[in-house]
């Protein structure tokens, strides 16, 4: 199993890596207990044991894989994507063209809005089927731009009623003569959203690389990254490498020559997906090492690339120089920062990161939360096992939270550890708790922030202009309050929740997985 | 980097309506689980997927005027095991567990696609809870069902049926219940449900405002049976509300299609909905008296700057306006009737049920004396930027007010866009309103603000 390219149907990160979205203990705990259960994490002791996903009987709004997806394919320039849905899987459209628009600036493209279009289901399609309005869709997305590829997104619904999805996009592929991809991403199949990165994926790996490269690029690097601007190509530009920065935005033609390049870089292990089928249909080497977020990790990444490019001879003046540009700044921030108390809530290796760059930074964390838990990658390898990485190098994290973006779990975990500032992606219900609770935020939406030598300043720079909030956040504070009843908030354990009165069985066992 | 080019529009040969819509403007029904967090102390219980909820309140709190909102909302996040063996056994456990850790005066659940698809029976396990007191009503809002139009009025007569009940009491002769605009979806509804309730406070009424911070919440709702009559102040949303309550306590209704902007059309409404409430005259007087003395000050020294005083503007002529139909009738008018700013393609875009649109098509063939026109019914962003495309705006000078969607449009119409509704991803609302004697100054701001910014910049 694993990586399979002959179905639309990708194999869910749960079943594939054992994804999981509930726990609580410390980093090195986790860490151990991952590597224990999956055989593919760093040695962190010998204390580990089975990795149990905790339970809880209360849960709360969440996000879904195809709000992932859907937001990812709208990111592929010359694409249109049409979510076959009903309309409110579509109300989305609005925050991925704002997401669009200013990407298009910060890449240097010409700025307009992306197309996407909703087959727009409705009651009597639940009854009779929505496969011809997806047909009228279809020829509607034709019809308006002629688009090289379309897209096709499906939802919980189309899922339920059994559209053939497939049969439809293969016929009206040839018709039309341009590419239309079916993305099953049904927000119900997979219990997190981080599925829906392996959607778009797999659709990219099936149907829009160049299947049969006739050349190998020497110099040109994969890039795989969760959204943002270039921030790798002054960096490897100086080894003489080009990068094909792909995901967070792409042209086709980036995705076309994904199988010509020399080797991947996945900046966040939570993409794996993408680097691992690369390197096993096509051949391109995934660099395997941990992620260049703190100084030495970034010198061994660019060692790393170096080597497997052949360009180690230029590689250690560039850490040298890049090391001393960053110097003074660096020093500056780590006084000012030193013993100051952090908080990170990310998602998976994501949040792995930006633990690394605090760290650097001189910041003390308590606590941290990530929004999903993937014990093993898709590589195998434990170079990549980011979090064994940070709890060897920097020390345990004493409360590490697991949890998809639980606001009542967010409480308590932040409650606990009463950090000074927060650094969060996925901001939004974040932001609705530290706001309340009086805790400066800084929120990542370009996820490209810390990365590289440059990324610690950045991250460095942008906590002190947070910090200047405190006396605007402390008055929110003072005048807020929380709709839970007491007994939660007094609470520290964020699964302290009682087992249900009604004694309904809970599913709480670990999926194995499968391979 | 080359610069990427996007994608070409081709232009239409027959662009004919289909079921297609691109750049949505509206949520599904079940995006009306923000009318329950428009009720103060009140918490929705979303039985649906883990994205359903989330999605719907991030386009209509977020990228709307960046509104916000406590969103706290219990979820079941079904996944293929509830798909597989139904959701019911989750939706006990998770009210079970809500009931015991959020601090609410009403819950709300409300039901997505998956539950509706494969046929939970929601109201059987909602049961048990009901007869133990727990204040838990049931509105089934399947995305499918209908849009958060349609939606809202479902959770509304829930929370009427399920939770205020019978009543065959003493009515109060100065309690009034408004149904006006959509919490949320609207971007202005915090202020302009504030200054609804203001103005009707201003003549004599209790006013059940019934949602945002001025609401009382579930205590409200509960007096809802004891009103002595309900406004219905939009074009047609509200109305089966009202003629619920009207068949349920025997309560009048009141229909005002036309929400008030400036003082012309907001005195004439405080003295229509005076006289059906039998409200004494001389005091209704002396407030808007008072109401008109204060805005027209304003509005003289307005006038000087509008007929072009200290000013080389180019002021506009003539409007699109692109948006629902609550604001989209209230804009047209007051611009009409008030400015001088005559109608140019008027496009109603949350899709009205079919038996009301003749009447709102009335509105617009009569918007003064002299003043008429033909609006449109359109939900898709394409077919909307194909139409005013149409228009003929030569020797005028075009303004556009409508979403961040019409963006495009005002670039190629070489207009300002002001942006009245959802989506709004570039405007920052917090207590603005745009109707009654106060909204219609900070309008007025607005949109010539916008219109001087416009020529000094470029």
């Amino acid at each position: 199993m694993g990586i399979n390219l002959k179905t639309s149907v990708v194999e869910h990160r749960e079943r594939r890596l054992g994804t999981i979205i509930r726990w609580d203990g410390s980093a090195a705990q986790l860490a151990q207990d991952s590597a224990f259960t999956f055989g593919t994490g760093t040695d962190c002791g010998r204390r580990g044991k089975r990795l149990c996903e905790a339970s809880t009987p209360f849960s709360q709004a969440s996000m879904c894989a195809e709000c992932i997806t859907v937001t990812n394919a709208t990111l592929v320039q010359g694409a249109v994507v049409i979510q076959h849905s009903p309309i409110g899987c579509a109300s989305s459209q609005a925050f991925t063209c704002r997401y669009f628009r200013d990407l298009s600036v910060q890449r240097g493209w010409e700025v307009e809005d992306p197309h996407s279009l909703c087959s727009n289901l409705t009651e009597n399609d639940m009854v009779f089927g929505g496969i011809s309005k997806l047909e009228q869709t279809v020829r509607d997305a034709w019809n308006r731009y002629h688009p090289k590829v379309i897209f096709i997104a499906t939802s919980c619904s189309t899922g339920v009623i059994g559209d053939d999805v497939d049969g439809l996009a293969s016929q009206l592929q040839k018709e039309l003569g341009t590419q239309v991809i079916t993305l099953p991403c049904e927000g119900f199949r997979a219990k997190h959203w981080s599925t829906g990165w392996d959607v778009i994926e797999h659709g990219i790996l099936r149907n829009l690389v160049n299947k049969a490269p006739e050349r190998r690029q020497d110099d040109l690097v994969n890039v795989i990254h969760l959204g943002g601007p270039d921030v790798f190509s002054p960096l490897l530009g100086q080894l003489g490498l080009r990068v094909n920065l792909v995901m967070g935005g792409n042209t086709l033609e980036s995705l076309a020559q994904l199988t010509e390049a020399s080797c991947t870089i996945t900046m966040c292990s939570v993409l794996s997906y993408l680097a691992a089928g690369l390197e096993r249909e096509y051949g391109v080497p995934e660099i395997k090492c941990t992620l260049p977020y703190g100084l030495n990790s970034t010198d061994e990444w660019l060692r790393e690339i170096a080597r497997v490019t052949h360009r180690e001879d230029l590689v250690e003046d560039v850490i040298r120089k890049e090391r001393a540009k960053v110097a003074p700044k660096l020093e500056r921030l780590r006084k000012v920062l030193n013993g100051k108390r952090g908080f990170v809530a990310a998602g998976g290796a994501f949040a792995h990161g930006l633990i690394a760059n605090l760290h650097e930074l001189g910041v003390q964390i308590d606590g941290a939360y990530s929004f999903h838990h993937d014990p093993s990658y898709d590589s195998n390898d434990p170079r990549q096992d980011l979090l064994a990485h940070v709890v060897n190098t920097y020390g345990d994290i004493p409360n590490y939270t697991v949890a998809a973006d639980q606001q009542f779990q967010g409480y308590t975990a932040l409650r606990r550890v009463r950090p000074d500032f927060v650094i969060s992606r996925h901001g939004g219900n974040m932001a609705l708790l530290t706001t309340r609770l009086g805790i400066p935020t800084l929120p990542i939406f370009y996820s490209n922030d810390g990365i590289g030598y440059e990324g610690l300043l950045t991250i460095g720079a942008g906590i002190l202009r947070i910090l200047a909030r405190k006396p605007f956040l402390d008055d929110i504070a003072a005048h807020s309050t929380f709709p839970y009843r007491s007994w939660w908030l007094h609470q520290n354990d964020p699964f302290a929740f009682p087992a249900p009165s009604t004694g309904t069985e809970l599913r709480n066992e670990v999926p194995v997985a499968s391979r | 980097m080359p610069l990427a080019k996007h994608l070409p529009v081709v232009e239409p040969q027959t662009a004919s309506k289909t079921n297609t819509i691109e750049q949505s403007r509206y949520a599904c029904s079940l995006g009306a689980l923000t009318s329950v967090l428009a009720i103060p102390r009140a918490t929705p219980i979303s039985h649906c997927g883990p994205g359903c909820a989330s999605k719907q309140y991030g386009a209509l709190a977020g990228i709307n005027g960046y509104q916000g909102g406590d969103f706290y909302v219990p979820s079941t996040n079904i996944g293929e095991h509830e798909v597989v063996f139904g959701g019911v056994e989750r939706l006990d456990e998770l009210i079970d567990a809500t009931l015991k850790i959020m601090d609410s005066d009403l819950f709300v659940v409300v039901t997505g696609c998956v539950p509706d698809l494969v046929g939970d029976d929601v109201q059987s396990v909602l049961r048990k809870y009901v007869s133990r007191g727990a204040p838990l009503v049931l509105a089934e809002t399947g995305g499918f069902r209908g849009n958060n139009f349609t939606g809202h009025e479902v959770i509304t007569k829930a929370i009427i049926d399920q939770f205020v009940g019978p009543y065959s009491g003493p009515r109060d002769k100065r309690l009034v219940n408004v149904w006006s605009l959509l919490p949320y979806q609207n971007t202005f509804w915090r202020g302009d449900l504030g200054e609804i309730k203001r103005l009707l406070e201003g003549i004599g009424l209790t006013v059940n405002i019934l949602f945002g911070a001025q609401s009382k919440g579930a205590p409200e709702w509960k007096t809802i049976s004891k009103a002595e009559f309900n406004l219905v102040l939009s074009p047609w949303l509200g109305l089966q509300t009202a003629q619920h309550l009207e068949a349920k306590y025997g309560q009048r209704y009141l229909h005002v299609p036309v929400i008030p902007i400036g003082a012309n059309q907001t005195s004439a409404f405080l003295r229509q909905v005076a006289s059906f409430g039998g409200l004494e005259v001389g005091s209704v007087e002396s407030f808007i008296a008072a109401e008109e003395e204060v805005y027209y000050g304003y509005l003289r020294d307005f006038g000087t700057f509008y007929s072009g005083f200290t000013s080389q503007y180019q002021l506009p002529s003539t409007a699109v306006v692109v948006s629902e139909s609550a604001y989209n009738l209230a804009v047209t008018k007051f611009l009409a009737s008030q400015l001088g700013i005559l109608p140019c393609r008027h496009i109603i875009t949350e899709n009205p049920p079919e038996q009301y649109r003749e009447s709102i098509r009335a509105e617009y063939r009569n918007l003064t004396p002299t003043v008429s026109t033909e609006v449109d019914f359109e939900e898709d962003g394409y077919r909307i930027l194909q139409k005013v495309r149409q228009a003929d705006i030569s020797d005028q000078v075009p303004i556009v007010f409508g979403s961040t969607w019409e963006g495009e449009l005002a670039k190629q119409l070489g207009a300002s866009l002001v942006e009245i509704g959802h989506p709004a991803t570039d405007e920052v609302v917090l207590s603005r309103t745009n109707v009654g004697y106060r909204g219609a100054l900070s309008f007025l701001e607005k949109t010539f603000t916008t219109v001087v910014r416009a020529s000094t910049i470029s």
